[in-house]
């Protein structure tokens, strides 16, 4: 029954993951690991950190979270329910677009979800930093790592990498 | 190249394998091949599938090649982007998931997933400042964003009734209001 629920809870989070794969952490923080347990917010950020190793968008991570908890057929159905919605509402907007380009409904209610799931993230960061930043150099590994992805062109994916080689060195 | 249902899945099969660099770069790398390249698309069509993509819940970019492979040939079209794009990165995490339960004890693993916790911290905060950039352009903006920053680190509501709020005071607010994305 767990898994069904997983599987549900999946579905309806990616319908309001409006602006990107990073607007689902506030969503999948809320739902995964403080409402139903299944993670632990170390293991959360694991699952961030993963996600991020593999191409494409951070969306797969919801591949390795239903591995880890329901092992493969979790993984299969994590898939199934996080890019389900995504069918089923592009295939009817691409149906309807030129009718659905100019309504204004959309329009003006996205212009208040932009701006708003900036906060719902900037949140995140700090219930995640809560956990992650613990002493000295992970708080200079965070203050790299923020600085290489937003001001050079480098790919997250080298700096999750390098900070892990860090880890290995430092601790 | 003709697009049917079987070189659309291996077109996406290839970006799906090589996305790696964010939603930009990865933007330009479909205009490469698919309007370039392969002449599957007009320019108009493909400024459409990223509005499209954008407009939509979801990844933008699994999004944007749902419209695409739907324009191409239908339904089939549709599902044939999304398992090209998706199937790369899916083994590639069932890897790491196998790699990660076995191993994610072991001291070593553990000393990396410490570094690995704290730059993912710097990544979140990376992309609020990169969306922050794009999107916090005026006084009614900045207050969407942090009346919700508030409700979720203090109050601690739900966020997607967070979301719905912000998109009712969205219809309010901008009312009739055109919006420029990016």
């Amino acid at each position: 029954m767990a898994i069904v629920i997983f599987f549900w809870t999946l579905f309806y989070i990616n319908l309001f993951t409006i602006g990107g794969g990073f607007v689902m952490l506030p969503l999948l923080q809320s739902e995964i690991v403080d409402h139903y347990h299944w993670l632990t917010n170390k293991e959360f950020i694991d699952s961030i950190a993963i996600g991020q190793l593999t191409p494409g968008p951070l969306t797969i991570m919801n591949a390795f979270i239903g591995y880890k908890i329901f092992g493969f057929g979790g993984a299969i159905g994590a898939v199934v329910s996080t890019y389900l919605p995504s069918i089923l509402v592009v295939t009817i907007v691409s149906r309807y677009y030129l009718r659905f380009k100019n309504w204004w409904i959309v329009n003006s209610s996205f212009s208040g979800i932009r701006p708003a799931v900036i906060g719902l993230l900037a949140a995140v960061a700090i219930t995640l930093g809560r956990e992650s930043i613990i002493d000295l150099p992970t708080g200079a590994i965070a203050i790299a790592s923020f600085v290489a992805i937003a001001f050079t062109k480098l790919d997250p994916t080298f700096v999750i990498l390098g900070a892990g080689l860090l880890g290995a060195l430092l601790y | 190249m003709e697009a049917s249902v079987r070189n659309i899945f291996f077109a996406f099969l290839k970006m799906g394998t090589f996305a790696f660099g964010g939603v930009y770069s990865m933007i330009a790398f479909f205009e490469r091949e698919l309007v370039l390249k392969r002449k599957w698309l007009s320019h108009d069509d493909f400024a459409e599938s990223v509005v499209v993509g954008q407009l939509t819940p979801g990844p933008p970019i699994i999004n944007s090649g749902i419209f695409i492979g739907y324009l191409l040939r239908g339904t089939k079209g549709a599902l044939a982007t999304v398992v090209g794009q998706v199937l790369p990165s899916f083994v590639m995490i069932l890897i790491l998931a196998y790699v990660y339960m076995k191993y994610s004890d072991i001291p070593i693993m553990r000393s990396m997933l410490k570094g690995v916790g704290a730059a993912v911290v710097g990544l979140v905060v990376s992309v609020v400042f990169r969306m922050g950039k794009r999107s916090l352009k005026d006084y009614k903006s900045v207050s969407f964003a942090i009346t919700t920053f508030i409700c979720l680190a203090v109050f601690k509501l739900n966020p997607i009734a967070l979301i719905i709020a912000a998109g009712v005071g969205g219809l309010i607010v901008y009312r009739g209001g055109a919006l420029k994305w990016q």
